[in-house]
């Protein structure tokens, strides 16, 4: 049989597309995703991990409890994921970098954490490991159900929130170090959703050699100086607040003022909200990851993240290869939503990992036409090559998804 | 503001939120008694409260380092903050609410480890800024706001549970026993370890006027002194006592927690330095 | 035994030779160290702070014998004791 000649523009728009290039000597290994995770926190400069065990996050525990004591750094085993968040924010706050590692039920419990992180402005990274729910649900299968629980982090709204997601073991180790840069940059906790299937998955990593010549680690800093916290401004690089120099800082639950006092009036909540929120809106451009693939005559694009937009990625290869002008839209950054992503005017399959819709509603807010938006929602497992090929020759024939077992179209 | 207040609290924050007759004032300054005559400066000590009146009227108010962590989170916050900042001497003021209700599995695990923090828990004996709820510490039959009929809960001891836990300094005194506080208090901040005391104090808003009839501040206060000593000014007997001064004193005995972590590291590092296959990964 | 006196003594041994100050702007008027006092040294202030209270004022400073209690019990800051310039000749 023949094979096609591919002439796709395969594109990934993400700082690491360039790190890959510049950094090439280290070493292969055949490593979990879970490990990655691990390795790109340390290679951030990582040195607390507080958590609580987990399937499918408990090797990032495991191993962190290993690599952390090596290089000066403190693995704590927290009584809940209250604590283990709690935690990591104290010693963000007391200055050194920090991770936790959860899954959904955890990930419930550490709300209250996210909103003291969030408003105070404590630079730390959160993995979840996302699986199939709600509640304890599959433990061992993958889901995508935090897609807006992950932007909706805690109680309270007046905040943004940055979300990555990642969709295989090397991107998991480069990515992992980006969500450390951009913690310390917006000065904010960043949240890297992967799921059951990218944690637990053995694939081929490369490591750089040698973690202190990666010159794109953004340092640890400190602000030493009001305002501590600088409301009403959206701007980039302020160094985060410590505890411990001196300084004076006040850190708390409360709405505050320039000096994190607590403060009650209207004007106050109008200035902290314009700091929390445009911090992250004004700065979109930096936050721009995603993969594309054949945008450039798709009639009929794909969108999926993280695990399954790897089978998603290959049906769109093999919808091309039998000669439909297929695209797919891997978006890497979740949270603040790449709307510009979505401008062509043209058929969207949407896969995820979930039954009730999430991605596709943010799609069909984006696109420019609702009505060709489509969804293809599924639990428990990957989608298949097979089904997705089926479904983007169904939107292209008929513009709609032919019946399918096990999966849901219906977005209400 | 009395000489000790303008040395370590902020002039901003003084006068506190606090009600008239609130014990939270008192009790503050018995801890910068303690801190002045152990020759502390306001950069060595980190100070850390919780949620409620006694987080919201002690929060900032220290001249140094400030937190104020979510409810009952106060002692998960300063287990990271140890790890960070060993050096530094942690207190940590918190209410009955988080101290003994919403935060007691981290106090227990903190208790655990020996962490170097010295919580001093002050204790309304109920949720007074929410209105005058009960809380754990509320006596048992006390009328408060959510419990129009007397409680019916039996109440618990946050010392038995710390001490249980494996805390290394506990002690419990009252807003009546000021130098005993100052000395307990000394005692807890000079334990490399985990410190626990527990202070009861009047709340003349709600807890006086619910449970206790009265928003006079001097019956109120009273009604603790007379509960301290076990004896009304009339000679009779209270109908229950508080059991003050230091309950358990096993100070320095346990290596500290973050000591501990530095030290596992410190091991492994030398193992991996001389060549031992742990260093692998 | 009550803990506040309700009858005040007059001063026994070396009384008058303290400087009692009272913050009054930052004064609650619980009544602690009024009450507390032994001897007769505070009074109210018959005008309202800028908290709305009327604050306890240092009424008879030579009563005082430096027990501290007042300094011990105010739960707001206000009130220093200390010995007058001059030592305690």
């Amino acid at each position: 049989m023949p094979t096609a000649t591919l002439t796709v523009r395969d594109g990934l728009v993400a700082p690491w597309a360039e790190w890959e290039r510049r950094y090439t000597t280290g070493r292969r290994l055949l490593e979990a995703g879970t490990y990655a995770l691990t390795e790109g926190a340390i290679a951030a400069g990582c040195r607390v991990f507080a958590g609580y065990p987990i399937t499918p996050a408990t090797d990032i525990a495991e191993y962190m409890s290993r690599r952390l004591p090596q290089v000066g750094g403190y693995y704590m085993q927290c009584e809940d994921e209250l604590a283990g968040m709690h935690t990591c924010a104290g010693a963000s706050l007391g200055g050194l970098k920090a991770m936790t590692a959860t899954s959904g039920p955890g990930y419930t419990l550490m709300h209250d954490a996210y909103g003291w992180a969030l408003t105070n402005e404590i630079p730390m990274v959160v993995v979840d490991a996302m699986r199939v729910g709600p509640i304890s649900g599959i433990t061992g299968a993958p889901g995508q159900g935090e897609f807006y629980v992950a932007r909706y982090c805690t109680h309270g709204g007046n905040f943004e929130t940055i979300v990555l997601s990642p969709s295989s073991v090397q991107e998991a180790f480069w990515l992992t170090i980006d969500a450390f840069n951009l913690a310390e940059r917006f000065r904010t906790p960043v949240t890297i959703l992967t799921d059951q299937v990218v944690s637990d998955m053995w694939e081929d990593l490369f490591i750089p050699a040698d973690y202190d010549g990666l010159d794109f680690v953004v340092p640890r800093k400190s602000n030493l100086m009001m305002p501590f916290f600088p409301v009403g401004s959206a701007a980039l690089d302020v160094p985060p607040n410590i505890i411990g120099r001196g300084t004076g800082v006040c850190v708390s639950a409360y709405t505050h003022t320039e000096e994190g006092y607590d403060i009650e009036e209207m004007e106050a909540q109008w200035a902290q909200t314009f700091r929390l929120v445009n911090k992250i809106r004004f700065h979109r451009a930096e936050l721009t990851r995603y993969e594309t693939v054949g945008m450039e005559d798709a009639e009929v694009v794909a969108v999926a993240y993280g695990a399954n937009a790897r089978t998603v990625k290959t049906a769109v290869l093999e919808a091309r290869r039998r000669g439909l002008r297929a695209g797919f839209v891997r978006p890497i950054t979740l949270w603040p939503f790449l709307d510009e992503l979505f401008e062509r005017d043209c058929h969207y399959v949407v896969c995820e990992l979930n039954y009730d819709g999430q991605l596709v509603r943010e799609v069909m807010r984006a696109a420019p036409d609702k009505r060709k938006v489509h969804f293809m929602g599924k639990s428990a497992e990957l989608h298949t090559v097979a089904e997705v090929t089926t479904a983007l020759q169904g939107v292209s024939g008929s513009g709609r998804i032919p019946e399918l077992p096990y999966i849901w179209t219906e977005v209400r | 503001m009395n000489k000790l207040a303008q040395k370590y609290l902020r002039p901003s924050q003084i006068p506190t939120k606090a009600c008239h007759g609130c014990g939270i004032g008192m009790i503050e300054n018995w801890l910068l008694q303690a801190i002045d005559e152990l020759g502390l400066k306001q950069d060595d000590v980190v100070f850390g409260t919780g949620i409620g009146c006694v987080g919201r009227q002690t929060f900032a108010t220290w001249g140094g380092d400030n937190f104020g962590a979510t409810h009952g989170r106060a002692v998960a916050v300063a287990t990271g903050l140890k790890l960070a900042q060993p050096d530094k001497k942690f207190l940590i003021v918190v209410g009955d609410g988080d101290a003994a209700s919403i935060g007691t599995s981290h106090l227990i695990h903190a208790a655990r480890r020996n962490l170097g923090v010295t919580v001093i828990c002050e204790d309304n004996m109920g949720y007074e800024s929410t209105g005058g709820q009960f809380s754990p510490t509320t006596p048992a039959g006390y009328v408060t706001n959510s419990s129009p009929y007397g409680m019916v809960e039996p109440p618990f001891d946050p010392c038995d549970v710390v001490q249980a836990a494996g805390a290394t300094f506990v002690a419990e005194t009252t807003a009546t026993q000021w130098h005993q506080t100052v000395k307990i208090v000394k005692k807890a901040l000079q334990n490399d370890g985990f410190s626990f005391v527990h202070v009861r104090f009047p709340c003349n808003e709600n807890f006086g006027a619910y449970a206790l009839g009265t928003r006079d501040t001097l019956k109120n206060l009273e009604w603790i002194y007379e509960h301290t000593q076990g004896r009304k000014a009339d000679g009779s007997e209270t109908d229950f006592t508080w059991e003050t001064g230091i309950k358990h004193d096993a100070s320095n005995s346990r290596p500290e927690f973050s000591r501990l972590l530095r030290d596992l590291g410190e091991r492994v590092r030398a193992r991996m330095a001389a060549g031992d296959g742990q260093g692998a990964h | 035994m009550a803990l506040f006196k309700t009858e005040k003594k007059a001063p026994r041994g070396p009384a008058g030779k303290w400087d009692v100050v009272v913050s009054e702007e930052m004064c609650k008027a619980c009544g602690f160290c009024l009450h507390i006092c032994p001897t007769d040294v505070f009074g109210w202030r018959k005008v309202t702070n800028r908290l709305g209270w009327f604050p306890i004022y240092t009424a008879h400073e030579e009563h005082c014998v430096g027990c501290m209690l007042c300094y011990q019990i105010c739960p707001d800051f206000c009130i220093d004791v200390a010995p007058r310039a001059g030592g305690m000749n």
